[in-house]
This record gives C-alpha cells, sequence and structure tokens, in this order.
C-alpha cells in the first residue's frame, strides 16, 4: 500500500490541470448534422429547437398580423353597422324623408 | 419537410387563434344586434351606456317628438303635394331641421356628458348630410 505522500505529485498535477477546449460554434450543428445522416427522424420539438430563432420569429409575426387583422376586421365591422343604424335613425326622425304616396 | 409543414400548421393556428381573440375583443354584439334589426332604440342603449332611467326619459322624447315630427312631416308632403312654392317647402324643411336639433340636444342633455357629446358628435352631421332619399325602415318605438 501506497502512503499519501507517494501521490502528492499527482495531485498537485490533477489540481492543476485545467482543460481549456477552442470554443466551436457550429458543435450543435454538427451534431445534428450527425444525427440526420444517420438517419433518426428528429421530432418536432426538437425541430422547433433546431430552428429556435426562425419558429419563434414566424410565431410571433402570426401573433402579431393575426391580431391586428382581428382587430381591423371587428372595428371595421362595427363602424360600418354603426354607422348605418345611426343613419337610419336619423332618417327616422327626419320629415324631409318621408315620401310621397 | 415533415416537420417544416407542422411549422407552418402550428403558426397558421397560433395566427388564427391570435385573429379570433383580437376580434371578440374589438367586437360589439349588441350594437351589431341592434343594426341587424334596425332597432335604434336597442342601438341608443347600448351605445351610450343608457341607466335604465335615461333610456326612459329619452324612449319618452322620442315618443312626444313622433307626434311633432308627423306633423312636420304632413305639412311637408301637403306642401309637396300641392306643388307649393320651392321656398315654402324650404321653409318648412328649415323648420324640421331645427325642430330635429332641437331634439337631439335634448336627448344629448339626458346622457352623461362625454355620450352626449359623442351622440350630438354621431347625429347632427347626419341632419346636414341630408340626401333625399328613400324612407327609412328603422324601429324608433319598438
Amino acid at each position: 500500500m501506497k502512503s499519501p505522500e507517494s501521490n502528492e505529485p499527482l495531485s498537485r498535477a490533477l489540481a492543476d490541470w485545467r482543460v481549456q477546449p477552442a470554443r466551436n460554434p457550429g458543435f450543435r450543428a454538427a451534431v445534428w448534422a450527425r444525427i440526420e445522416a444517420a438517419g433518426v427522424p428528429a421530432s418536432w420539438t426538437d425541430y422547433a429547437r433546431r430552428h429556435a430563432a426562425m419558429v419563434t420569429g414566424a410565431l410571433l409575426v402570426a401573433l402579431v398580423l393575426g391580431g391586428w387583422a382581428g382587430r381591423e376586421q371587428a372595428r371595421s365591422q362595427v363602424a360600418a353597422e354603426r354607422a348605418e343604424i345611426a343613419d337610419l335613425y336619423v332618417q327616422s326622425l327626419d320629415a324631409r324623408e318621408m315620401s310621397m304616396p | 419537410m415533415k416537420n417544416l409543414w407542422i411549422t407552418v400548421l402550428v403558426v397558421l393556428g397560433v395566427a388564427g387563434a391570435s385573429y379570433a381573440a383580437f376580434y371578440r375583443l374589438n367586437d360589439d354584439p349588441a350594437l351589431r344586434r341592434a343594426a341587424r334589426e334596425h332597432d335604434a332604440m336597442a342601438w341608443l342603449r347600448t351605445e351610450f351606456q343608457l341607466t335604465d332611467v335615461q333610456f326612459a326619459k329619452i324612449k319618452e322624447l322620442h315618443d312626444n317628438y313622433g307626434v311633432q315630427c308627423a306633423r312636420h312631416c304632413a305639412a311637408i308632403m301637403k306642401a309637396r303635394r300641392t306643388n307649393a312654392p320651392a321656398n315654402e317647402i324650404a321653409e318648412l324643411e328649415a323648420v324640421c331641421v331645427g325642430s330635429m336639433s332641437e331634439h337631439f340636444q335634448k336627448v344629448a342633455h339626458l346622457m352623461a356628458p362625454q355620450q352626449g357629446q359623442r351622440y350630438l358628435a354621431l347625429v347632427l352631421p347626419r341632419i346636414k348630410d341630408y340626401t333625399h332619399e328613400g324612407a327609412p325602415t328603422v324601429q324608433v318605438n319598438p
């Protein structure tokens, strides 16, 4: 059995050891490329995660455009019907509007 | 490719849901129902947020004005039937306009101040925008 003193250089070497891997921005894409190359079908959630920026952007655009279209459509319909009933209301009280028998 | 189509469907679904939600938020079903049924009193009640008391007073005012309006109508029709001079018809029409404006002021006075101003802004220009079109079918006295 070795004494603790005999392991000291190894412990020191391990304590001083620092791993500094080079940063690889394409790592994630490379992993997915390898998964695809292996023929494993990715689920939609995985797909969405991989294309997070594109999916999020498309969802935001859909949310804004859909909401804007709904708001405008409702407002224009309400405005048109308000104008119509207001016209009829005023005409109903307007003796000049009465037609000849 | 399948995932791309799923994404397109999800995006369309979100757009549809957003459209429906904002449409509902900005819609006014009570006003649209009143307009569809040509029910002017129901429209007044919902559009200008009338209380029961305000509504009852305005309805009474309208009923009373109906009698006055019928008198004006009869006078104008008689003048037209007998081919009265244009200035006489114009005079009768001016009386009608004056009495209508006065009536609208009285109605506005019965509403909350802000609603009364909105009411006048909506109806007064319509007296001026008279276009000599056909007779109305609106239901003022349900």
